[in-house]
């Protein structure tokens, strides 16, 4: 099937909601609105006669000027390509919205986050739960006219904090001052989560419970949000029947600080080491899409030599998060961290990479729009070359010898936590986790951007989708990594490494972008308003930790605690972005 | 005889002395400033949703029947075992008899599913 | 039945228990070292010159710690559960013999405790008591995880307590006595290592899921149940249920030793008795190295394959290699 015929589909379809779907006109906005009433048919044409049926970025913007709120969807094809955005606009008063999670399984995590930070109802989802902030928190952040306490100004850089020598600070403005002052008549003490009961609601309600038979005493269990093996401060409640998991439901939010409020209110450069934070381990490919994002509002390129850099930076965070990916996987199973060493061990040795160029070792904050922030010195040049050339590869097929065959492993991962091809794309998964279902998509190859389309390298995906095979996709793409690093180093050539001068402040014309890369744990896509003030209007995180979170019930369900915890570990989620 | 049986009675004696000591020294030199939190069950940093002590999986009580089952077996097997050499082929085939009626118990139980884990 | 016997016992008791103690503070640090260095780690090594202090100052630690009781948790079983768990960590040992006579002040003495005819039949019934400890720990705690890891370690022991007593007949048969001191004896010529291959490689994997260690260490599987049956448990109340781990550990170790390895036997013994317990301790060292290296090394087995492979495998493995060695003895005999 050729990308006409498609594209010709894609008009009928358009054709037949004449007035219900409109192209977007304003300026440097791409894509279409669709009518709330139309919403469901549209998708639907969308997914089943179109093939846009991987819907990976739901997220809301908020244009107060105008009254209105805007539920903005990014649909792909996965046999690759740009992707189909539209919209739906509603008003700011009483934002309803019809859910896509039954059509888009994908949405129902993302339209639960919309509503907590926009406020935006969402008719006919199933689970319709704060999910980022707690039951009972007042109001919903992401507006545009929502104040937090200590509220300063809109729109960084704030104004002196030093008037006239002394120093003012706005908390002291704050009726609660210090903000260790409570009303009165509440006890923090006594204080309970009103979201427990609503959880453990959600979680015993599940079908076909009503049905009559012999009932087994089942019992409601937390893991997290301390708990040795969750990676973070993430919480799974579970409903167990002996040890086997009846229904599951992840809460999040433990470690949440609106990431995208911040953000708004930076200037577009601030919010560059801001990105590091996102996923700590990964700093570099995080910069990366943020960049890209950025860049493809401003309509520029990077010099070539700042592609090989930027390339070869991210291939570098690619084989540091799949290697402790690995050590932490063969943790959850029970192995006393020395994998976990090992991975570590090559980890420290990248790391000196990146201190060299960046400063830092992990939080680099090494990208610009339109370049990177130093060149390499010459004399990490020799121990890239010794790295990619030598000690990595011989360490993967140092791992690949100790884990791949190991009985014990391969008996706690093979058949455990599949996730069907089918599955994975309604889902809107990505990484590892979406390539180990078997299903080859790979952004690097879907929607090349810098050079990987001048790159030789393979998309690696396998087909059972079980743990075992995410484990082998990881492995075989730490291999993948090193050779692109391989080609980028031969290959690296001379010249400028960034545009232009260096800047405090970039001009963004207004519009919206929205700039993906393929980080390691998935698709990483930055969702980019701007209204020409320095400061970004929108800016969106699709995290792929987040979205992938939403497969971890599909998996889990049915299956042992055990087997739960090393689904988790699959996964991959690093929680500095999955609450963001 | 019972002569060898006096120094495990003194033994065990020193035994439990030492570990209930060990368990006072903790009270008498550890604080204690207990609290409403302190004392909740730990659950993962929740508070924990119904009772904590609940009724028991039925799985485990078939293990411990055929615990009590084979358990026996084995230890009827340790007297025949120090005694083998005066028994002889005659003592060796009747354990083999006795073997092989429980063995066929614990072919059923086998066959039964009672050692399946589902 | 005289006063110098008594005081004998006594002194007796007083160092198995000692050395026990000590021995267990000091695997503590020798399992940190070599895990460490098989991790490409350094260990501890800030307490003492080469950290080995360490233990010393975990204890101090751990005596000053706050102890929690949960609310409704049973607090008489609470308390005596980590007690009932230690106490038979620390008879165990009682009649394996650390070596032959030796002549001091005058007088013979053994070196073993108690030399009762039924040793093995008394190591069994002692281990079998230590799983009270566990299970009512877990119960009395008031909490789900420790609940559940009480019950997951009772069925395990249990189930593996099976093996390990049919890996014992095989040396009892080739003896014909249940006394360690004969067994040990016995093997002057051949280790029984060599003649009781599947024996002794059943005592060894039953051992390891009978003490709770990687990778059958699933009461305390971390990663699902948090610290399992102790997770409620703080300062000495806890550190008693290490200790029993580790003793336990010690034990099995050393009664595999005597069972197998050919206990304190080795060159120039017959001259130089005292040198017994040196071979102990040096194959218990081994022993225990192994039990550590697979804990570097193994991830940990799921719940219902481990009761599958202690029902399933272990134990008609075990009960087959009895079987075939009274076979083989019937015909050597005649």
């Amino acid at each position: 099937m050729t990308q006409q015929v498609l594209a010709k589909q894609v008009q009928e379809v358009f054709a037949r909601f004449s007035d219900g779907v409109v192209e977007d006109q304003r300026v440097g906005y791409q894509g279409y609105i669709v009518a709330p009433e139309h919403l469901l048919d549209f998708a639907r044409a969308l997914r089943d006669e179109c093939g846009y049926d991987y819907l990976t970025t739901v997220t809301g913007v908020d244009y107060l000027a105008d009254g209105k709120m805007e539920v903005v969807y990014h649909a792909f094809k996965t046999l690759g390509g740009p992707a189909l955005e539209f919209k739906v606009q509603t008003n700011r008063q009483n934002p309803i919205v019809p859910s896509l999670a039954l059509i888009y399984p994908s949405a129902e995590l993302q339209e639960r986050e919309i509503w907590d930070l926009f406020g935006i109802r969402f008719e006919g989802h199933p689970d319709l739960r704060r999910i980022l902030l707690w039951e009972g928190f007042y109001g919903h952040p992401l507006r545009k006219d929502w104040k937090e306490p200590y509220f300063e100004e809109v729109a960084k850089p704030f104004k002196s904090r030093f008037p006239d020598g002394k120093v003012y600070r706005a908390e002291d403005k704050h009726p609660l001052k210090d903000n260790i002052d409570f009303p009165e008549g509440f006890d923090p003490a006594k204080w309970e989560a009103e979201g427990d009961a609503a959880l453990y609601k959600a979680l015993t309600n599940i079908p076909g419970a009503d049905e009559p038979g012999i009932k087994t005493e089942q019992i409601i269990l937390n893991f997290g949000p301390q708990h040795p093996s969750t990676h973070g401060v993430f919480r799974m409640a579970v409903l167990l029947d002996g040890e086997t998991i009846v229904n599951l439901k992840h809460v999040l939010g433990y470690l949440h600080r609106n990431h995208e409020k911040i953000g708004e209110r930076n200037t577009y450069i601030q919010n560059m080491p801001f990105t590091d934070r996102l996923d700590y381990i990964t700093s570099m490919s995080n910069n990366f899409g943020y960049a890209v994002a950025v860049e493809k509002l401003m309509g520029i390129q990077p010099p070539e030599r700042a592609e090989y850099l930027r390339v070869m930076m991210a291939e570098f965070t690619r084989v540091i998060s799949h290697l402790m990916s690995i050590g932490f996987l063969l943790n959850d199973l029970g192995a006393f961290f020395t994998p976990m060493m090992y991975a570590l061990e090559e980890r420290e040795m990248i790391l000196d990479v990146f201190e060299a160029v960046s400063g830092s070792r992990m939080m680099c904050n090494y990208f610009r729009f339109g370049g990177v922030a130093h060149d390499v010195p010459d004399y990490i040049f020799d121990k890239i070359k010794g790295l990619v050339f030598e000690r990595l590869p011989r360490r993967v097929d140092e791992i690949d010898a100790y884990l791949t065959k190991n009985e014990i492993i391969r008996a706690r991962c093979e058949g455990v936590g599949v996730l069907t091809p089918e599955q994975a794309i309604a889902l809107g998964v990505s990484g590892p986790l979406l390539r180990g279902s078997g299903v080859p998509y790979d952004i690097r190859r879907a929607e090349p951007y810098s050079i990987y389309d001048r790159l030789d390298f393979d998309v690696v995906f396998t087909e059972h989708g079980d743990v075992y095979d995410r484990y082998l996709v990881r492995l075989e793409e730490i291999r993948q990594s090193i050779r692109i690093l391989q080609q980028v180093v031969k290959q690296m050539p001379e010249g400028p490494i960034q545009i232009g001068k260096s800047t405090y402040q970039v001009k963004v014309p207004p519009g919206e972008a929205y700039g993906r890369v393929e980080a390691p744990k998935g698709e990483l896509g930055f969702y980019l308003v701007s209204d020409g003030k320095p400061n970004p209007y929108r800016y969106h995180v699709r995290s792929p930790s987040f979205v992938n979170l939403g497969a971890l019930a599909p998996m889990s369900i049915g299956s042992k605690v055990a087997d739960a915890v090393v689904n988790l570990g699959s996964i991959d989620i690093v929680l500095g972005e999955v609450d963001r | 005889m019972l002569n060898e049986y006096y120094p495990l009675v003194v033994i065990s004696m020193i035994a439990i002395a030492l570990g209930f000591f060990v368990v006072l020294l903790g009270s008498i030199l550890g604080p204690r400033r207990p609290t409403q939190h302190k004392g909740q069950p730990y659950e993962s940093g929740m508070i924990p949703y119904g009772p904590g002590t609940r009724r028991i999986s039925v799985r485990y009580y078939l293990v411990a029947v055929l615990f009590i089952l084979f358990d026996i077996e084995v230890v009827f097997f340790l007297p025949w075992a120090v005694a083998f050499r005066k028994l002889g082929v005659s003592g060796f085939i009747l354990m083999v008899i006795f073997a092989v009626i429980l063995e066929i118990a614990f072919v059923y139980a086998w066959k039964k599913g009672a050692l399946e884990w589902e | 039945m005289n006063a110098t016997l008594v005081i004998e016992w006594v002194v007796k008791s007083l160092v198995i228990i000692l050395v026990l103690t000590g021995g267990f503070a000091y695997t503590t640090l020798y399992e940190r070292k070599v895990l460490a260095r098989m991790q490409v780690r350094r260990g501890p090594n800030r307490a003492g010159p080469l950290g080995i202090l360490q233990p010393v100052a975990d204890g101090i630690k751990l005596i000053f710690k706050e102890e929690l009781t949960p609310h409704n948790a049973d607090k008489f079983i609470f308390t005596v559960a980590p007690v009932i768990t230690v106490v038979p960590a620390l008879v165990i040992t009682a009649v394996v013999p650390w070596g032959r006579e030796i002549s001091l002040f005058g007088r013979t003495f053994t070196l073993y405790l108690s030399n009762v005819n039924v040793a093995v039949l008394y190591i069994l019934s002692v281990t079998s008591i230590s799983v009270y400890g566990i299970t009512l720990a877990g119960w009395s705690s008031n909490n789900k995880y420790a609940t559940l890891g009480g019950v997951r370690a009772t069925a395990q022991m249990i189930s593996y307590e099976l093996a390990l007593g049919c890996a014992y007949i095989g040396p009892i048969l080739i003896v014909g006595s249940m006394s360690l001191v004969d067994i040990v004896e016995a093997q002057a010529g051949v280790w029984f290592i060599f003649l009781q291959p599947v024996a002794f490689l059943v005592y060894f994997l039953a051992s390891l899921a009978e003490v709770n260690r990687a990778p059958f260490d699933m009461p305390e599987a971390e990663q699902e149940l948090t610290a399992g049956y102790h997770t409620e448990y703080s300062g000495m109340k806890f550190a008693l249920f290490f200790m029993a781990e580790y003793i336990k550990m010690i034990a099995v170790a050393m009664i595999g030793v005597s069972l197998f390895l050919g206990g304190y036997l080795g060159p120039g013994i017959d001259r130089f008795p005292i040198l017994g317990p040196v071979y102990l301790f040096i194959k218990v060292a081994v022993w225990l190295f192994v039990i550590i290296w697979v804990r570097a090394t193994l991830p940990r087995i799921r719940y219902d394959r481990l009761m599958a492979l202690g029902w399933k495998v272990m134990f008609p493995l075990a009960l087959l290699s009895v079987m075939i060695t009274a076979l083989v003895l019937l015909f050597v005999e005649s």
